[in-house]
């Protein structure tokens, strides 16, 4: 799900940054937390971090005693992305294993489907294995599915999000493209799934 | 900084080998029951973190959370509890409910919920911009910036965006909340069960939603454009 977020954040000026006419410190203060912004990826609590929209307010600017930096308090807001229990989500599959499945979904790159989540499903194996139902709908490599959230994790050394989801339920499932591009209509389980 | 569980609860920092049991072969009695109450016909170890998935790449190996989510996981064990970890809190052998979104018990401070097809017009204005943006250096865009873009885009095609939200609005006298709205934004389903068995957390209100749905999701059949 994509956040809109409005966030307080200390930007520190560098003296070699300020500038009398003050436009270029604006610059300056947007470049500054442009940088900080990109650099922290993700955090637990909003996701990951995709874009910042707007500069929402620059606050008086205090400055550190021993190193002679400006800290600007500001406003800003920005788009993030994150995982939400219950979420229904199209993630494509990257990996195929045995025991599962690895989706991708955005940024969000370690999303797994178990084949206990899956029990209509069959693990085929062979040099591109796939998972079969009795229906013949496959889920393999680069095939979008439909699923729930069961779970999200956040690893704070590695800045990012795992994701556990679902098939169990209906309408949830391989999402057929052709279909979608065809009618119009939105991507359905198969119903060859059912 | 120790790493938490959502609850509150530490986990390990270093990924542990966990397993955990299928209590029976019989996939039918997997479908979304996860009852105690079938016996075990054969127990069998599954182990996640083999088979080329690498070590620890889904490190949800102890704490309470996980061992409710190992529970879920877990067929036919009679919820006694997986060894790994402490006992969880769904000891009692019982039907689980199913999965409801809770955005709003989750959703931060200042944080409101975005459709996809939002999404996508402000990352989209974003990267129109990215070629002045690109030539100066200084500017830096995050990683995740492409990978959100994509998906966004790869979501349900509204011919007018802004309507969108329109058509869900007359749902939330009803006590649809924002980020159910979102999830029948970002679907676009078809039917009124569909909508229920998607989001369950609106079946509770399935007597006076569903007439009014109908209604919403013929109007965003129309706002669709077929790509």
């Amino acid at each position: 799900m994509f956040l809109k977020v409005q966030l307080p954040w200390n930007v520190i000026i560098s003296v070699e940054d300020l500038d009398a006419k003050g436009l270029m410190l604006q610059r300056s203060i947007v470049i500054r937390l442009l940088d900080d912004f990109a650099c922290k990826k993700a955090t637990k609590d909003l996701g990951y971090f995709l874009a910042v929209t707007t500069l929402d307010s620059v606050g008086e600017g205090k400055v550190r005693q021993h190193s002679g930096d400006v800290l600007f308090p500001v406003v800003f807001s920005g788009i993030t992305f994150k995982l939400f229990r219950g979420e229904i989500l199209d993630g494509v599959v990257h990996d195929v294993f045995k025991h599962g499945v690895l989706l991708r979904c955005g940024p969000v790159k370690k999303i797994f489907l178990s084949n206990l989540k899956m029990a209509d499903y069959k693990y085929v194996p062979g040099e591109n294995p796939v998972f079969l139902n009795d229906k013949l709908s496959k889920i393999g490599k680069d095939v979008t599915v439909r699923c729930m959230v069961i779970e999200t994790r956040w690893l704070e050394a590695e800045r990012e999000f795992q994701a556990l989801v679902s098939l169990e339920g209906d309408f949830l499932g391989p999402v057929s493209q052709q279909v979608r591009h065809i009618t119009g209509m939105s991507p359905r389980r198969c119903s060859l799934c059912k | 900084m120790a790493e938490k569980g959502g609850n509150g609860s530490s986990v390990p920092s270093q990924a542990v080998k966990y397993s955990l049991k299928s209590a029976t072969s019989n996939r039918a009695s997997a479908k979304g029951k996860d009852d105690s109450s079938g016996k075990p016909k054969k127990a069998r170890k599954v182990q996640f973190v083999s088979e080329g998935l690498g070590d620890g790449i889904f490190g949800f190996s102890s704490g309470g959370k996980v061992d409710s989510l190992l529970n879920k996981l877990n067929l036919g064990k009679g919820g006694k509890g997986d060894k790994t970890g402490k006992a969880a809190k769904s000891s009692a052998p019982k039907e689980l409910l199913p999965l409801e979104l809770r955005f709003e018990h989750e959703l931060p401070k200042h944080a409101k919920c975005l459709m996809d097809c939002e999404a996508t017009e402000i990352l989209q204005g974003i990267q129109e911009q990215m070629v002045i943006l690109s030539e100066d250096p200084t500017i830096k865009i995050p990683v995740s910036f492409d990978c959100g873009l994509q998906y966004a885009k790869n979501g349900i095609h509204y011919a007018d965006r802004a309507s969108v939200r329109r058509a869900l609005e007359p749902l939330t006298q009803y006590g649809v909340t924002e980020g159910e709205i979102c999830v029948i934004g970002n679907v676009c389903p078809e039917t009124p069960d569909e909508v229920f068995a998607l989001v369950p957390s609106l079946k509770a209100k399935k007597s006076k939603l569903a007439e009014p749905l109908k209604d919403v999701l013929a109007e965003l059949v129309k706002l669709k454009k077929a790509t």
